[in-house]
C-alpha cells in the first residue's frame, strides 16, 4: 500500500534505494527480507492492473533503474452513468452464486462507488438473475484465459494442451474456446467435463488470442439443424411443445381416437425417442418404424419391471 | 484472504471514504463485501499508511475514537488518493459478464441502460471481445417485458403455461420476480389458486394475460437460491442408478451427489414435483438400471403401460 503511494506520488523513476529509505514498512528489513518484500509488493501491483513501470532518470546513466506508477494508468477512467445504467450496475454486482467472483463484481462496484456512482437498488427489484459457476475446473480455466497462460487438463478421458481464448455461459453451463496446441487448431471443451482443475504449462501472456468470430464458434453449440422428420400422435391438448414444432399431416395410418397427427422434425433420433417417451401416453410415433421401435422398447423397460 | 486483495480494496477505500464522509461502519463493509471485523482491520492498517517519509504529517488520518464510538468513519489527509484504482482484470470481467446476465433477463424498459452501461464499463476496463458471452433460455423478450410491467404495476396476471409434468395449465399469478438458476430465466411468483409461492420456467410461458386487478400484498417471495430445492418441505431424496450414456443428467439438473462406477453411476436427486420425475425416468428408459426407494418408480411406470396399451390398441 505504502508502496503504491509512494511510486504514485513520485513525479520521476525512485530509485531502489531511495524507496528503502522513505517507505514505512521497509526500513527495518535486512537487505535480503526487503528484496523479498520489494518485489513481492511489486509483483501484487502489477497483477492487480496497476502498471509498474521502470525506466532511469538520467539518459546518460540508464543503468540506474528506477521505478514509478503513472497517474493516467493508476485512477479508474472518470465515468459517467445514468440511474438506469447504474442500477443496472448495482444489479450486476448481486449475479454471481460463485463466492470467488460474487467478490471480485463487488469490489469492482465498490470502486464505481469510491468515484460517485451510488446505485439506487429498488429500481430494479423485479429482476433477479444470477450464474453459476459449481464446475470444479471453472476457477483455474477463468483465472488461465484472463491471464492468457496455456493449461493442460484431462477431458473425457483424454489429456489436452490448450491457449485459453475465451469463455460463454450457455444455458447454466461454462464452455471454454481454446486453440489445442496437439491438433493445432480451435477446439470448444464443456468446462464441466474438464477432469480436475487446469494446470498452467507456461506463463502469462505467452500466447497472443487471434481475432476470432466468437459468435460463429458459439454457433457450434447451438442445436444441430433438425434433418429428420417423424410422424406422432398427439393427443388433443397435450404436449404443446411438440405441437409448435409440428406441422399437421394426413395419414394412411389407423391414429387413436382423440388423437392429431403431426409431422415433427428433430436433429438426433436419440433425443427425439426421449422426448416422446417423457410424454408417455400422451405422444405415440406412428412412423417411421425403427423410431416406433426405439420407443416401444424404451417404453417395455420403463413399464417391466425394471425397476 | 491475500495482502494484494486487501491492497487493491484499501486503494478504493481511501477513494470511497473521502466522497462519503462520515460513512457508516456497517454500510460500508456492505458495500465492498467484508465483515465489519474485516473492514476495522483494514481501517487499523491504513493508520499506517501514508506518504513516503513517514512524519506524522505524512500519514493518512482516520478518527478512531469516532469509529469506535458512533461507527462513523472520518478520514482525511489523503487527497493524492481521491480516484479509486483500475478494475483488475478479473473483476473487470466478473462485473462485465454479470451485466450481461442482467442484460439476459431484462426486457423492454427494464434494459434501458444496461447496453450503455456495458459499453461504458467495458471501455473502462479495456475489456475486449475476449470476455465471456452470456446466453440464458428466458423466453421471449415480449413475455419478459410484460411481465416485468405487470410487476411494477401490481398486478394480477392469467399465464399459458406448460409445466414440468408436461400438462397446460391457466394459473393466475402474482408476478414478483424474474430471476434466473443454472441459466433458465423463471417468473417467481404468488399462485392464487394454491395460495403458495410457484415458479415458473420463462420459456415454458406460452402467453400472459394482465386482468388490471391490483395483486394486493403478497409478501416477500422465499429465497431461490443455490439448494432451493432443500428448503421445499415436500421434496424428497430419491437414488437413480444409470447406464454411463445418462450421465448427460448430472449437468442438466441439480444434483446432490455423483458416484461414479465402472459400468454405471449413481446420483442422487432432491425431487419436489413427482410429475418431472416420471417424466425423467421415461425420458432415460432403459438407462435406468435402478431406483431407490423403488416406489418412486412407480408413477413411471404406469405411464409407460398405459402408452404401450394405446399402441397396442391401434
Amino acid at each position: 500500500m505504502n508502496l503504491a503511494i509512494c511510486l504514485l506520488m513520485a513525479r520521476r523513476f525512485i530509485e531502489k534505494s531511495q524507496i528503502r529509505q522513505v517507505v514505512e514498512g521497509y526500513h527495518d528489513l535486512s537487505d535480503a527480507a526487503f528484496e523479498r518484500t520489494f518485489e513481492r509488493d511489486k509483483d501484487e501491483l502489477r497483477a492487480m492492473g496497476v502498471p509498474v513501470e521502470t525506466g532511469s532518470n538520467n539518459p546518460l546513466f540508464p543503468d540506474e533503474v528506477g521505478y514509478r506508477i503513472r497517474r493516467k494508468d493508476f485512477e479508474l477512467p472518470a465515468i459517467e452513468f445514468t440511474p438506469a445504467e447504474t442500477a443496472a450496475l448495482g444489479l450486476a454486482a448481486t449475479v454471481w452464486e460463485s463466492a470467488t467472483q460474487a467478490e471480485q463484481a463487488v469490489t469492482a462496484l465498490a470502486k464505481l462507488r469510491a468515484s460517485g456512482v451510488d446505485p439506487d437498488p429498488a429500481r430494479l427489484d423485479a429482476l433477479a438473475p444470477s450464474i453459476g459457476a459449481r464446475e470444479p475446473a471453472f476457477a483455474s480455466i477463468w483465472a488461465a484465459t484472463i491471464e492468457r497462460a496455456p493449461i493442460r487438463f484431462g477431458y473425457k478421458g483424454r489429456p489436452r494442451r490448450v491457449e485459453p481464448w475465451a469463455m460463454t455461459y450457455r444455458r447454466g453451463a461454462w464452455y471454454l474456446l481454446a486453440r489445442d496446441r496437439d491438433k493445432a487448431e480451435p477446439r470448444m471443451f464443456k468446462v464441466a467435463r474438464v477432469d480436475a482443475a487446469a494446470e498452467r504449462i507456461g506463463r502469462p501472456g505467452s500466447y497472443a488470442v487471434p481475432e476470432v468470430d466468437l459468435e460463429a464458434s458459439w454457433g457450434s453449440l447451438e442445436p444441430k439443424q433438425p434433418d429428420a422428420e417423424v410422424v406422432l400422435g398427439i393427443r388433443q391438448g397435450r404436449a404443446p411443445d411438440l405441437r409448435r414444432r409440428g406441422r399437421p399431416v394426413s395419414t394412411q395410418q389407423e391414429v387413436p381416437a382423440g388423437y392429431d397427427v403431426l409431422a415433427v422434425s428433430y436433429a438426433r433420433a436419440g433425443d427425439l425417442v426421449g422426448e416422446v417417451c417423457a410424454h408417455g401416453a400422451d405422444v405415440v410415433v406412428l412412423a417411421p418404424a425403427p423410431v416406433r421401435r426405439a420407443v416401444l422398447a424404451e417404453l417395455r423397460a420403463t413399464a417391466g419391471g425394471r425397476p | 484472504m491475500t495482502s494484494a486483495d486487501q491492497v487493491n480494496r484499501l486503494l478504493a477505500l481511501v477513494p470511497y471514504l473521502q466522497s462519503h464522509p462520515d460513512a457508516e461502519m456497517g454500510a460500508t463493509a456492505a458495500v465492498f463485501g467484508v465483515t465489519a471485523e474485516q473492514l476495522l482491520d483494514d481501517l487499523n492498517v491504513l493508520w499506517y499508511c501514508g506518504l513516503p517519509g513517514g512524519m506524522p504529517g505524512d500519514l493518512i488520518e482516520i478518527d478512531m475514537e469516532t469509529v469506535a464510538e458512533s461507527g462513523r468513519i472520518r478520514l482525511t489527509n489523503a487527497e493524492y488518493l481521491s480516484r479509486p484504482v483500475r478494475f483488475t482484470p478479473d473483476e473487470a470481467m466478473s462485473l462485465v459478464v454479470a451485466l450481461r446476465a442482467v442484460r439476459e433477463l431484462a426486457g423492454g424498459h427494464l434494459a434501458e441502460g444496461i447496453e450503455t452501461a456495458l459499453a461504458k464499463l467495458e471501455r473502462a476496463a479495456g475489456a475486449g471481445s475476449s470476455t465471456p458471452q452470456v446466453a440464458v433460455a428466458g423466453g421471449s423478450e415480449e413475455i419478459r417485458e410484460q411481465l416485468a410491467a405487470s410487476i411494477e404495476a401490481g398486478e394480477l396476471v392469467e399465464l399459458d403455461y406448460i409445466g414440468a409434468g408436461l400438462a397446460p395449465s391457466t394459473p393466475r399469478v402474482a408476478p414478483v420476480k424474474l430471476i434466473t438458476r443454472d441459466g433458465y430465466g423463471y417468473l417467481q411468483a404468488w399462485a392464487l389458486d394454491r395460495s403458495a409461492w410457484r415458479t415458473y420456467r420463462l420459456d415454458r410461458i406460452g402467453a400472459v394475460r394482465r386482468t388490471g386487478t391490483a395483486a394486493g400484498e403478497v409478501g416477500t417471495p422465499p429465497q431461490f437460491g443455490p439448494g432451493w430445492l432443500e428448503q421445499r418441505p415436500d421434496a424428497a431424496e430419491v437414488t437413480l442408478r444409470l447406464a454411463p450414456a445418462a450421465s448427460w443428467i448430472t449437468e442438466y439438473y441439480p444434483i446432490r451427489e455423483v458416484r461414479t462406477e465402472e459400468a454405471a453411476i449413481e446420483v442422487d436427486l432432491l425431487v419436489a414435483d413427482p410429475a418431472w420425475l416420471r417424466s425423467l425416468l421415461l425420458r432415460l428408459g432403459s438407462d435406468v438400471l435402478d431406483v431407490r426407494p423403488p416406489e418412486a418408480a412407480a408413477a413411471a411406470r404406469e405411464a409407460a403401460a398405459d402408452a404401450l396399451a394405446v399402441y397396442a390398441a391401434e
